[in-house]
């Protein structure tokens, strides 16, 4: 008699310890099963640009509608201002069905020089969190003009190893980038070269680069010493899987035309693209079957 | 029964039963610690075990990492060198069974010739062994060491042995593992391997219904002859068959009509496996509510926490489950039926397919529910299968529980 009582009172305690553990694990469960079907289901690729000093988050509009022209499923263009506060002001929309939006970052305090730039790429961390929580993409790419190549260097190299585990950079266009601001040396390196160097361990493995310089003579685009652009190898080769250098001449190749210049538009289009481009169909045109 | 009964209890008598039996009763404890340090270490501290998922154990938990790993330490010298022990073990017992004086001597004999099978001459004088041979090769290491000790005994038998005099048996115990261990790493050349691992490949062709059952079972069988089957004692969730119905499942928003609905994971893991091979779970509540033996009461106790979480080395070694006859038909039926049913409720889409990755260490019952993302009919089957696995084990409990009380009362 006493030992059935015991048995009913190990299967009520059993009982008991089951249900707590059931509920626990079905929440859990859930939680996971939702976080795994969002994972999957999020084919979201963008490619987000910041623009070198002084310019907005209006700065890229020219070479957006530019890469969208003639094409039926054009890239939506998502524009994010951060004041000096750390609030965030968002313009634009994403088009439902868009697994490539392009995002512009600006910056209240889109001034030059390391101290600012390491200020912006800390307000670049705050945005990119945001983005990465809403948007809930695995994977973008990255175009930077001028500074903000600069910005996602130090973004890369001090803020980016948080997000490793979900989050992949794939690929990195710089375009115009003063790794050494206006040295006409790579003997005299700038304090940011040297922390860039110094920290290039910390620069994803899996990334390619493209560095792209303009030209307006043999030594400079204009603005940015050629060889302060060249400086970049000393950041990113070796430390990264893919590290190309790209020069452009010709029309639109001084610094400030740079995002206009049509060979860097093919580039992108080649490189950091990948939703292949559906043309709108003219007119009267026969349609072969 | 009756017949059963009596045949079983003349093999149950026999001296090579009782020289396994005793074998086995000195390993339960080894193994009770291990089973104990392992379900600790993989589903309590390990950032991907079950209990450390849900409860998030690994995250506040101080000093965690270095916890799992001294229990690290507990599970690699038990559970990880359980033939060791069998080794000396079974060398002692054949000998104080067989011969006319027991020596310490002989199990130490035993432990020799196991080490000399176990070690791997390609280790260019580093001291590696064989760490398959030492974890599963339990079988291997009874029947090295019950062959030393009748090597040792039939010595004995001309004179009486003395330490010095053991010199003629030792040396051709030493001949005898040499030969072993050639054996061993010809049966481990790439060729026999990949020869084995080829037969895994069918899991996800159309027949696969009888293969899921027909490799489940032959793990379960292995399982009981204390060695490691076909499949692994977890669901890993890797393999293409199941990586496909987790992307379907992922696609569609539902786990119902998965495109590999019999696999591993859905039959034999999700409803097959409850406290670990054959059902234990089941086994140890049925102990629990019918057996009167209080030794048989004990192992069980111990061995809940553990198979709780598919961990049943204990129970095997402590009851002891492995090379037993009378245990093998309930060890084998239990799933059968489980796994025969479960793929009826599945045929009927009465029950989705388990999908979704669960945490290793997951109790047995709870895999089936989580991995549908919480099907309560699959709860409820689970839990009614226990039932139905309960009743199977209850007269071969009865039955063996007679046994062991006719033996101690003679």
């Amino acid at each position: 008699m006493k030992r059935t009582v015991k048995i009913w009172l190990w299967s009520l305690l059993a009982v008991l310890l089951s249900v707590g553990l059931i509920i626990a694990s079905l929440q859990w469960s859930h939680q996971n099963v939702s976080e795994l079907t969002r994972h999957h289901n999020s084919q979201l690729s963008p490619v987000i640009m910041i623009p070198g000093s002084s310019a907005t988050e209006n700065r890229f509009d020219g070479l957006v509608s530019e890469i969208n022209h003639n094409r039926t499923n054009p890239h939506s263009l998502l524009k994010v201002k951060i004041t000096n506060d750390d609030k965030l002001h968002f313009t634009g929309r994403l088009r439902p069905g868009d697994n490539e939006p392009f995002i512009v970052v600006g910056f209240q305090n889109n001034k030059d020089g390391y101290s600012n730039i390491k200020q912006q790429a800390r307000q670049f961390n705050v945005i990119f969190h945001t983005l990465v929580s809403r948007l809930n993409f695995n994977n973008f790419k990255a175009i930077g003009h001028s500074n903000g190549g600069l910005i996602y260097t130090v973004f890369l190299e001090n803020y980016f190893d948080q997000y490793s585990n979900d989050v992949r950079m794939t690929k990195l266009m710089t375009i115009g980038s003063p790794f050494n601001f206006n040295e006409r040396s790579i003997d005299n390196k700038t304090q940011m070269l040297s922390d860039f160097i110094k920290n290039r361990n910390k620069l994803p493995n899996n990334l390619s680069v493209y560095s792209v310089a303009g030209t307006k003579n043999y030594t400079s685009d204009g603005l940015v010493p050629l060889v302060s652009v060249a400086a970049g190898r000393y950041v990113f080769q070796g430390a990264v899987r893919h590290f190309t250098t790209i020069t452009v001449s010709g029309s639109n190749a001084q610094h400030s035309d740079l995002p206009e210049n049509k060979q860097i538009v093919d580039l992108i289009n080649r490189y950091i693209l990948h939703s292949t481009r559906v043309p709108r169909a003219r007119q009267n045109e026969p349609r072969l079957h | 029964m009756d017949q059963l009964m009596a045949r079983s209890m003349k093999a149950y008598q026999s001296k090579f039963a009782r020289v396994i039996q005793d074998t086995l009763a000195l390993l339960f404890p080894i193994m009770l610690l291990g089973s104990f340090a392992e379900v600790l270490k993989y589903s309590f501290l390990t950032p991907s075990g079950f209990v450390a998922t849900v409860f998030g154990v690994t995250k506040w938990l101080p000093a965690a990492r270095q916890i799992s790993q001294l229990l690290g330490l507990i599970v690699h010298c038990t559970v990880d060198m359980i033939a060791l022990y069998g080794a000396y073990g079974i060398t002692y017992c054949t000998v104080k069974a067989y011969g006319r004086q027991t020596s310490a001597m002989s199990g130490a004999i035993g432990l020799l010739a196991f080490l000399m099978a176990a070690y791997q001459p390609h280790s260019h004088g580093r001291l590696l062994f064989n760490s398959t041979l030492m974890g599963q090769g339990l079988l291997i290491a009874l029947i090295i060491g019950y062959i030393v000790g009748r090597i040792i005994v039939a010595f004995e038998k001309r004179r009486a042995l003395r330490s010095y005099q053991i010199i003629w048996p030792l040396l051709l115990v030493v001949v005898f593992s040499i030969v072993v261990n050639v054996v061993v790493s010809l049966t481990r050349s790439p060729e026999v391997q990949s020869f084995i691992s080829s037969t895994a490949l069918h899991a996800v062709q159309a027949s696969a219904l009888s293969y899921v059952i027909g490799m489940g079972l032959l793990t379960d069988l292995l399982s009981w002859m204390a060695v490691g089957g076909p499949f692994s004692a977890s669901p890993t969730f890797t393999d293409p068959a199941a990586l496909t119905n987790l992307n379907h499942a992922l696609k569609t928003g539902s786990a119902f009509n998965a495109p590999f609905k019999y696999t591993d994971v859905t039959l034999f893991h999700s409803f097959a496996n409850f406290g670990g091979n054959g059902a234990v779970l089941a086994m140890i509540i049925a102990i629990l509510v019918f057996s009167k033996r209080q030794r048989f009461l004990t192992v069980s106790k111990w061995s809940i926490f553990p198979a709780l979480f598919n961990n049943n080395y204990a129970m095997m070694l402590g009851i002891p489950i492995v090379y037993n006859p009378i245990f093998l038909i309930p060890f084998l039926l239990a799933p059968l039926v489980n796994m025969l049913v479960a793929a009826s409720f599945l045929a009927l889409k009465w029950i989705p397919a388990a999908v979704y990755p669960v945490p290793s260490g997951t109790p047995g019952p709870l895999i089936g529910f989580l991995g549908t993302n919480g099907n309560w009919l699959a709860l409820i089957l689970g839990a009614v299968l226990i039932f139905v696995d309960v009743l199977i084990y209850m007269p071969f409990v009865k039955l063996y529980d007679r046994l062991d009380r006719n033996r101690g009362e003679q």
